[in-house]
């Protein structure tokens, strides 16, 4: 059974090749539609059947390889042979992982068939959805790092392409540049921040190798499972995996890419912003969770992130009037759950996060999208309100969404971040300011939640009047309908013990971490009366987080108002984004543009020299000449910074 | 001290004060002729040094050929398109301190090293059969190889220097 | 005594044939007055002889003529590079040369001697042939780079590079001479049997360091590269596109032919004055690209950067490092010569259309060539699977292995900073209105030069053990 799971890769990369091939000649867009979900949709068939498979096989036999060729064999002989093979790993995590990319992205294609109806780029958009679903099936399922590697920039180069899908549209930053930014300034921005992570990411690969000799998992994570932790080159490893993972999956300090990513067509925020490519950098932490265990310093600096973007992101989300941008930060608060959770050693919780926050993430997004749809393409919701009556089915799958991420039982959301927050609470690693962070997160969550819900759907409509907003097509609501129930019932594979659940996410993940646990030397905790009282705790927040929204802007409107009067500057701190792009710009990018124009390009290649050693105003204006009539002039200067670099290298042999 | 070390002194010296009127000179016939001192005092080391073929090269080449054609440039430019010959001398402070670095730092090092003394010789030994037998036997790809860089140099400034022909 | 041995002549084949269609090409050119066509089939005849030639040659290198090169493996491989670098410029350059109004024989003859002096300097075995190789090389490029004879940044540019090259000759004679006299010999073979005892010599370190500053202004490093941005821009761009690719990796080759497999490095000041040169290199090369309008510039300060990456491998000193140059220095050629190759279609007479500005909107009316563009701009800026990853990748993996995480850590943040400047140029293809278009019709051999070029790319990206397998035994002589 397992040597067809190529064929989970295999599917995707058939239809972008067909498609990209072909797809322009097609003109049904029907067949580009059913060719581009198709795919997906049997590599999803074959992902379950081998899920089953796997289910039925006792547990130690769940994990198995399938090398498909030596993809580099170098330096053999030497004591650095690298051999690195395309070679798929097939395990509890990467087949969960698999399901939720195949099964999710399958949803999100049907739904984008009639989302994209009539653009121009209809196969383009197909084109790069399965070239998407092929890197990502390579990053999760690879058996080494540089075949993680490289789906990890093949999503990020998907990413960009449909970041940048509309190109020729404004986009509004959100203050930021008014006017002049387009969806590819989004694009690129999007694609740069994304190369620092990977920087991390590539030192670390390094490093990895160096230090273990190889860069297979299953090699690494053997060698490293008889290692005793604190040793600084871990800690460093980690660390740098993780800025690679910051840069991924939004978190601070570089995060700001997301929100500017919802320039892109909407179902690509829910596949790609949403549900998959940003949990990439939490799946990678998991799948190094040996790692990690032998750098607890590390481990603790991810869980003060995470936490910390957790409430950065929700304070910005209360504030933002943008549908998508309140979805994005909201996007980027969970995953900051996410890796509250890896870092208190929860890893099996995070990742079942990561299954429940794609549900219904996924499904808040396409709800979005199709109340963008139905009001032609704004995105303001100020300008929106009383949708319920026109659009039920999306106003029923949206609150189900709102209900799960704001985790009110049982809806899934409560189940997987209450596991979280609970550990962080009782685990070695955790601590109670963590803990309160997480419960105060969930309360700005529901919050806001609440409030997009209230001003959108709820009220009088505030559009103009030539507007009439209609229910999405069928494609769009059943993909709609089948997320909400996902998202209602997805918990349910992991109600905790004390909740008389079996767990089950918990332990089937098991084996997958068990290495990383015995590392950390947990103290078990049964069944506690402290986590009732926790559990009812965080619940009673979540709720007073949607009582207070329905209050203050369906009954009590003017309240909105006059709060935004009376903490002016604390609103305008938070609609700013606290300045984090405006930081950037003054403290990176201008002083880098201007170090590269003014320092190194006029200065050191046309000035320093004279400017050095004679430093007079008329030896600029010489130089100046001399450029109009360059030859001599500046040859002799060349010549001059030659005998300069001989100089250096000769007194540098000498005294070395 | 010895004839030997006063001859070659006398050469270094004309070497090195010729080599500087060559560039210090703003007009650049006088550094022409500057530089045949400078050849010549160099040949005169080389003979210093029991490199016979070498010296009689040097003259030949250097001071009988290379020199002869630059100063008819210099001077038939001069007659023929009337262009200021004097060359200035621009910078010259950053030059000198950079040039006094480097040649301090190589003196420096030169004079801190154990050269590597060779037997002396004794008495005079022809080279000339040497050299020819080596470039035609161990040496004779370099040989080779010269030939056709000397032929690419010729192609390479005929092809400067032609007059353009009409377009095609 | 026998001074010529057949084998001599039949390992050196792919030299003597190259060596002789120039000629030919020469002769040719001169008895048919006007018809450049003729060199031009010559040539490209004789480049591709050598090229099957060199093919046959791949086993283990020989050392032939008197121990003065060695033929085959190290130096085949070496070659490969070199005819290619030439096969592509020759192809791109007839329409070019057209268009630009100075199609002449000599181009292609200068090209194929400039391609045999190349193949002497990786070839070398002795500091005499390193010297000869590269002058050969040098001096067809000094006129190369002016052949556009009426255009005053031609001019400029070759006479730049004429007095500067003439300077960087001059250290490393002086170089070769400190080497002799402390050894004894040229030979580099005799040379690296004592080279743990001559590295305490002082004077042998200092010879070395001069060989280092000349080699480093051949491949463009910095402090030596400042004659590059100007000669890149002036030349005709077909030859920018050769000199970057045929010229620099000929310049790599006899540096890792001395530094890496004659001398021991690793541990030594020579070691650590390399990886500053490196380190500088790729910080002065990537930052100052940032700020070019012009196309051309800016790919010649990306190739100084690019210079950085590949010398870390050297300053490394190990078998790894040998290995990754070795493999940047193929993918560099053919996604670099690609670029090349691209921007010289767009191009116009008088310098035109050679600024970023000129490829906006580039994809709506030639939706390929923006996608083979945006091939190499992806692969320089070493985003996988394209053939500059792995470069990158095994050059910075060397210098890890060497103890110089630094000099890695400066490596992978610089070439981040690359990023943005190569995406300009996509962006502006892609996303941008405009109406930029190629200047005239091109044919297709050129285009399928290009497209060959960025074929390799993608399938050295994917499948680089294609050709690292052939580089395993190379480590020293």
């Amino acid at each position: 059974m397992f040597s067809y799971s190529p064929l989970i890769v295999l599917f995707p990369l058939l239809g972008f090749l067909f498609l990209g091939l072909a797809g322009w000649r097609l003109r049904s867009e029907k067949l580009i539609g059913i060719i581009g979900s198709g795919s997906v949709g049997l590599s999803f068939l074959v992902a379950i059947m081998i899920f089953v498979h796997m289910l039925g096989l006792p547990v130690d036999q769940r994990k198995q390889s399938v090398e498909l060729f030596t993809w580099i064999s170098t330096f053999t002989g030497t004591p650095s042979s690298i051999s690195v093979s395309v070679a798929y790993q097939l395990d509890q995590l990467s087949i969960l992982m698999t399901l939720i990319v195949t099964g999710v992205g399958f949803l999100i294609h049907v739904y984008s068939i009639g989302y994209m109806r009539g653009d121009k780029g209809f196969w383009r958009f197909f084109t790069y959805m399965n070239l998407f679903i092929f890197a990502m099936l390579n990053l999760v399922l690879a058996d080494n790092f540089l075949l993680m590697f490289l789906g990890w920039e093949g999503v990020g180069l998907c990413s960009y392409l449909l970041i940048g899908f509309w190109y020729d549209r404004k986009f509004d930053t959100g203050g930021y540049e008014p006017g002049k930014a387009t969806t590819s300034d989004a694009a690129k921005k999007a694609f740069i921040v994304n190369r620092i992570g990977d920087f991390g990411f590539l030192l670390a690969m390094l490093l990895i190798f160096i230090h273990f000799g190889s860069l297979s998992f299953d090699a690494v994570f053997g060698r490293a499972a008889v290692l005793t932790p604190g040793s600084s080159i871990m800690v460093w490893i980690t660390l740098l995996l993780f800025l690679g993972a910051t840069g991924k999956s939004a978190q601070i300090p570089l995060f700001v890419w997301l929100p500017d990513a919802m320039a892109g067509p909407t179902p690509v925020s829910a596949l790609i912003h949403a549900a998959t490519m940003v949990t990439a950098g939490v799946y990678m932490v998991a799948r190094c969770s040996v790692l990690y265990a032998l750098a607890p310093a590390a481990m603790q600096i991810v869980a003060v992130i995470g936490a910390l973007t957790a409430i950065i992101a929700a304070t910005i989300g209360l504030v933002q009037n943008d549908i998508k941008k309140v979805l994005a930060y909201s996007t980027i608060s969970q995953l900051g759950y996410m890796f509250l959770g890896m870092g208190v050693a929860a890893f099996a919780a995070g990742i079942f996060h990561v299954l429940t926050h794609a549900f219904f993430k996924a499904l808040l997004f396409l709800g979005s999208g199709a109340v963008i749809h139905a009001l032609h393409d704004e995105q303001n919701i100020q300008k929106m309100g009383g949708l319920r009556k026109y659009l039920p089915t999306t106003y029923w799958t949206f609150v189900v969404g709102a209900i799960a991420i704001a985790g009110i039982p049982p809806f899934s959301g409560f189940f997987s971040k209450d596991e979280i927050l609970w550990k962080t609470f009782s685990s070695d690693y955790g601590s109670i300011p963590l803990w309160f962070l997480g419960v105060f997160g969930a309360g700005l969550t529901a919050f806001y939640m609440f409030r997009l819900v209230s001003l959108t759907f709820e009220g009088e409509g505030r559009y103009g009047h030539d507007v009439h907003p209609h229910e999405a097509p069928r494609t769009m609501t059943i993909p709609l309908i089948i997320l909400a129930f996902l998202s209602v019932v997805g918990g349910l594979v992991g109600i905790p013990e004390s909740l008389l659940g079996g767990n089950a996410v918990e332990h089937w993940l098991g084996p997958v971490f068990d290495p990383a646990y015995e590392k950390l030397r947990l103290t078990p905790h049964g069944v506690e009366a402290t986590e009732y009282v926790l559990m009812i705790l965080s619940v009673g927040v979540a709720a007073a987080g949607i009582y207070g929204a329905r209050v203050v802007y369906i009954r009590r409107t003017e309240l909105a108002e006059l709060w935004r009067r009376k903490y002016a500057s604390l609103h305008k701190l938070l609609f700013n984004k606290y300045y984090v792009d405006e930081a950037y710009d003054k403290l990176v990018v201008s002083p880098t543009v201007k170090v590269s124009d003014g320092f190194l390009w006029k200065g050191i290649d046309v000035a320093v020299i004279d400017g050095a050693v004679n430093g007079s105003a008329r030896l600029i204006a010489m130089v100046a000449q001399n450029i109009r009539r360059v030859q001599t002039g500046i040859a002799q200067q060349y010549a001059t910074v030659f005998v300069g670099g001989i100089l250096v290298i000769l007194i540098w042999l000498m005294f070395k | 001290m010895d004839l030997y070390i006063i001859v070659f002194y006398l050469f270094a010296l004309i070497t090195l004060a010729s080599a500087a009127i060559v560039v210090i000179s703003k007009n650049i016939v006088y550094s022409a002729f500057a530089l045949l001192f400078t050849f010549f005092g160099v040949a005169g080391l080389y003979v210093l040094l029991m490199a016979d073929f070498i010296a009689v090269t040097q003259l030949l080449i250097y001071v009988g050929g290379i020199l002869v054609l630059l100063l008819f440039g210099v001077m038939l430019t001069t007659k023929v398109i009337r262009v200021d010959m004097r060359t200035a001398t621009v910078r010259t402070f950053p030059a000198v301190v950079i040039v006094a670095a480097l040649a301090g730092t190589l003196i420096g090092i030169f004079w801190s090293t154990d050269w590597p003394q060779s037997p002396a010789s004794d008495g005079f030994e022809r080279t000339i059969p040497q050299i020819g037998e080596m470039l035609l036997t161990s040496y004779l790809l370099p040989f080779e190889i010269a030939s056709v860089v000397l032929l690419v140099a010729l192609i390479g400034a005929a092809m400067i220097a032609r007059r353009e022909r009409k377009a095609l | 005594m026998i001074v010529i041995r057949l084998e001599d002549l039949l390992y050196s084949a792919p030299l003597l044939v190259l060596t002789s269609s120039g000629l030919l090409a020469l002769i040719a050119e001169a008895a048919g007055r006007d018809k450049p066509v003729i060199s031009y089939y010559t040539s490209l005849i004789g480049v591709i002889t050598s090229l099957i030639l060199t093919f046959l040659n791949l086993g283990a290198g020989v050392p032939v003529f008197n121990n003065m090169i060695l033929q085959g493996g190290y130096a085949a491989y070496c070659n490969l590079i070199f005819l290619s670098s030439a096969l592509l410029s020759i192809v791109l350059s007839r329409s070019y040369l057209e268009r630009m109004q100075y199609h002449r024989g000599e181009f292609y003859v200068l090209i194929v001697f400039a391609t045999a002096g190349m193949m002497l300097m990786a070839a070398a075995l002795d500091l005499t042939i390193v010297f000869l190789g590269i002058e050969l090389m040098s001096i067809c490029l000094y006129v190369l780079a002016g052949f556009m004879r009426k255009k005053e940044l031609a001019n400029e540019a070759a006479l730049k590079y004429f007095l500067l090259g003439a300077f960087a000759t001059g250290f490393l004679l002086y170089g070769i001479a400190l080497i002799y006299g402390t050894s004894g010999t040229t030979n580099l073979v005799v040379i690296s049997r004592s080279f743990a005892q001559l590295s305490g010599n002082s004077l042998f370190l200092i010879g070395c360091g001069m060989l280092i500053v000349a080699f480093s202004f051949k491949i463009a490093a910095v402090p030596f590269h400042m004659w590059a941005p100007d000669v890149y821009e002036g030349a005709p761009t077909t030859v920018t596109a050769f000199m970057s690719t045929g010229a620099k990796a000929a310049a790599f080759a006899t540096f890792v032919a001395v530094f890496v497999r004659v001398f021991d490095i690793p541990g030594t000041a020579l070691s650590s004055v390399l990886a500053l040169i490196a380190a500088a290199s790729m910080i002065v090369g990537n930052v100052t690209a940032i700020a070019q309008n012009n196309v051309k510039r800016m790919l010649a300060y990306s190739s100084i950067a690019h210079t950085g990456y590949m010398l870390s491998g050297i300053a490394a000193g190990n078998a790894e490092g040998e290995q990754g140059i070795l493999f940047y220095l193929v993918a560099y050629t053919f996604m670099n010569i690609g670029a090349f190759g691209i921007v010289s279609w767009v191009e116009q007479q008088e310098d035109r259309k050679l600024k970023f500005d000129d490829y906006a909107g580039f994809s709506a009316r030639q939706p390929a060539v923006a996608v083979l563009m945006s091939v190499f701009m992806f692969s320089l800026a070493g985003i996988p699977p394209f053939a500059g990853f792995f470069g990158k990748y095994y050059v910075f993996l060397a210098a890890v292995k060497a103890d110089m995480t630094w000099l890695a850590i400066i490596g992978v943040m610089t070439s981040l900073v690359s990023v943005y400047y190569y995406l300009r140029l996509v962006v502006l293809m892609y996303f941008c209105e405009g109406e930029s278009d190629v200047a005239a019709k091109v044919p297709l051999a050129a285009i399928s030069a290009v497209t060959l070029a960025a074929v390799l790319v993608i399938l050295l990206g994917i499948y680089p053990s294609l050709l690292v397998d052939m580089t395993k035994g190379f480590f020293k002589i």
